[in-house]
């Protein structure tokens, strides 16, 4: 399984043809090559649920881009929602390159992230980790091997795209809310930035109805037909805490003759949710750039392992960071196809926004 | 030979006289008492679950699932299991959305992706009888490996993108379009009801399905071709799978990998709680046709009661529970496991 999977990766930079291996191409040519051959023996691995979602199938492409530009083997584990297996494919990885091994993992679930950052301690590589992590575990307890802990603040993004949700119908009315599974850290997060936002209006927008969907898109096309009966046209938008509900409650109201009508707004900026935006049926999505979050989690190890900085002398809001994500709306999808956001790996910190903040 | 005949018969006679006839009647009867009696009670709650709009976007929701059911329906009568759904749907949706006019591929054979996607899930689904059978390895094991084969074919040949299509006759035949205010999907959904239900009573595989589920060693000695109807079966399954993959792909209008998440969960609740037993032998696809019904209405009526999202999922359970100790008749059955 492994095998196919990291060879769809491969096969999918060639299908992408000639965009993909251009930026690749310039990105390389903007890189030294390494001189000395002890640097290129450094393993880059990126570990992920699966390369089936949009959203971790280009986080492996940008772990692949930086691992091309210096040159370095670069592997992809893929968890399939386990995180036994996940931990076990680490363990191996770090056995088989007898430490030597820069991983940037996104933890199946935050207790992982434990044994993760103490297995690669214990075997002296370095690792970053992503989005899932328990509240106490800190990098600099661990240094230097625990490099960082990169995320992306869901309150404010929330916030920001159901304000867009929000102007799209006037600012004034009813609307209905799908959300992730209920103890997820993000879908938590996404929940409290939509409540924010309407706390804000002073009354002038309702929440009709929050439920659940669980990232699924084929709930979320149930939950908006019932909706529809329940609301009518009481409902003048529809809130979902990432894209894929976000296409499930748009092909519903599609359904009902309505899509273009009662705007959607979703989060992740998957490729289809961008087109819907163009097509006028999306008001907003929120791209989180992971292509940048996939090379930088690598090229920030990277640079300490070969010398370039001590990550140890960092300060926590290098160690701890947010990174960007992009509101793409009608006014700003146009920029955001023809210009979408470049990565730069000498450029470590350029795109973090502020220190993880804990909350509660 | 004579003994096991005689013991079959003695047992069906004892159960019919200790369930007693009327209890028979009442048990055939069950699903759709549970159906009728949640529509009354979601109906006092909120009036406009009665509203004719509101029956059409059900009868749409419940479309891909009941094609699902047609073929997983077949296999649970037969006494085995069929976890392949979701793999080989997304395999035929990925197919499907592959050979209209799309955004992934140059091909654009239109409506000819439909019978393509048929045909692709029905040769699955002959792979999945011909290795349970003919390698003795159980029906849960074949279909569950084939399952997850499935879903990396379709992530392997996508790599994580999603192929959108931009054939909207495809999507209109199949979906978007209405006769009579009906969904393209719902008559889809209604001619594959009809289409299992005659294979079901009108053909010998039909008839020796239930001989096999009833008592498979029986069966055989009565000179029943029992491995190949189950490769037979297992084939007709991946035909409806195959459709139910291109209604999917017409539904949302893209393909890929992920797009029958918890398809087959629901699938299997819907048949059980209609009255299908897991054991083989009892049920009918008409039973299915209730019991996704039901599915369908409780979700629906979930959210217009208004009831809490916490408390929705115990509620489902419980009433599904409830349904299937009305509807079985476990009299027949005899271990309960």
């Amino acid at each position: 399984m492994a095998a196919i999977l990291k060879n769809t990766l491969n096969r999918r930079s060639v299908l992408k043809g000639a965009a993909g291996a251009a930026a690749v191409g310039a990105m390389g040519s903007s890189f030294p090559m390494p001189a000395i051959a002890e640097e290129t023996t450094w393993t880059l691995a990126n570990s992920l649920r699966s390369v089936a979602n949009p959203y971790h199938a280009t986080f492996a492409k940008g772990g692949e881009d930086f691992a091309k530009s210096i040159g370095a083997k670069y592997e992809v584990l893929v968890t399939e929602g386990n995180s036994e297996k996940g931990i076990a494919d680490i363990k191996a990885l770090l056995q088989r390159t007898g430490g030597k091994l820069i991983l940037n993992v996104d933890p199946n679930d935050s207790p992982d992230a434990r044994v993760i950052v103490e297995e690669v301690k214990k075997a002296g590589g370095f690792v970053v980790t992503q989005w899932n992590k328990p509240a106490d575990l800190h990098p600099w307890d661990f240094d230097p091997n625990y490099v960082a802990h990169m995320s992306f603040d869901g309150v404010p993004t929330a916030e920001a795209i159901a304000n867009e949700l929000f102007k799209a119908f006037g600012g004034e009315g009813g609307i209905v809310a799908l959300g992730g599974i209920l103890s997820n850290v993000p879908a938590i997060e996404r929940k409290l930035g939509l409540d924010n936002a309407i706390a804000k209006t002073n009354g002038k927008v309702e929440l009709l109805d929050f439920q659940p969907a669980d990232w699924n898109e084929q709930k979320a096309f149930e939950i908006t037909q019932a909706w529809l009966t329940r609301f009518g046209d009481k409902v003048k938008g529809v809130f979902a805490a990432n894209d894929g509900m976000g296409m499930g409650a748009l092909e519903a109201l599609r359904q009902n003759g309505l899509a273009g009508k009662v705007p959607v707004v979703g989060i992740d900026g998957i490729d289809a949710a961008v087109a819907a935006i163009e097509a006028g049926e999306f008001a907003g999505t929120v791209a989180w750039d992971p292509l940048w979050t996939g090379g930088m989690g690598l090229a920030i190890p990277y640079a300490h392992a070969t010398g370039k900085i001590d990550i140890t002398k960092e300060g926590h809001e290098h160690r701890e960071f947010y990174g960007t994500g992009i509101i793409v709306t009608k006014e700003t999808v146009g920029a955001f196809k023809n210009n979408p956001p470049k990565v730069d790996f000498n450029d470590l910190w350029g795109k973090a926004t502020g220190q993880i903040q804990y909350r509660g | 030979m004579y003994q096991m005949f005689l013991g079959g018969a003695l047992r069906v006679k004892a159960a019919a006289l200790a369930g007693g006839a009327w209890s028979k009647q009442w048990r055939r009867w069950a699903p759709v008492a549970v159906l009728v009696g949640l529509c009354i009670i979601i109906g006092l709650f909120n009036p406009n679950f009665f509203g004719g709009a509101n029956f059409v976007r059900m009868l749409n929701t419940a479309a891909i699932p009941l094609v699902i059911c047609m073929g997983v329906t077949f296999v649970i009568l037969m006494g085995s299991i069929d976890l392949s759904a979701e793999g080989v749907i997304a395999i035929c949706a990925v197919a499907a959305s592959m050979l209209v006019a799309n955004d992934f591929t140059g091909i654009a054979i239109g409506l000819f992706s439909v019978p393509a996607a048929i045909l692709i899930g029905s040769l699955v689904g002959l792979l999945n009888g011909f290795i349970h059978v003919k390698f003795r390895i159980p029906s849960f094991m074949t279909t569950l490996g084939m399952g997850f084969a499935g879903i990396g074919l379709a992530t392997a040949i996508l790599g994580g993108v999603m192929v959108r299509i931009s054939d909207s006759s495809f999507r209109d035949y199949l979906s978007l379009g209405r006769v009579f205010d009906i969904p393209a999907a719902v008559y889809i959904a209604g001619v594959a009801v009809i289409v299992a239900y005659v294979i079901q009573e009108r053909t010998r595989i039909g008839r020796w399905v239930y001989a096999i589920g009833t008592d498979e060693a029986t069966a055989r000695n009565a000179g029943i071709p029992v491995d190949r109807t189950r490769i037979i079966v297992f084939g007709i399954a991946g035909a409806f799978y195959g459709l139910a993959g291109a209604l999917s792909a017409a539904q949302i209008g893209r393909g890929h990998a992920l797009i029958s998440q918890d398809r087959l969960f629901t699938a299997i609740t819907a048949i059980v709680v209609g009255g299908t037993a897991l054991s083989g032998g009892v049920g009918s696809v008409l039973n299915s046709v209730i019991g996704v019904f039901i599915v369908i209405v409780l979700t629906n009526g979930m959210v217009l009661m208004g009831i809490e999202p916490y408390v929705q999922k115990g509620v489902q359970g419980l009433l599904i529970i409830a349904a299937v100790a009305l509807a079985l008749d476990r009299s027949r059955l005899d271990v309960v496991k």
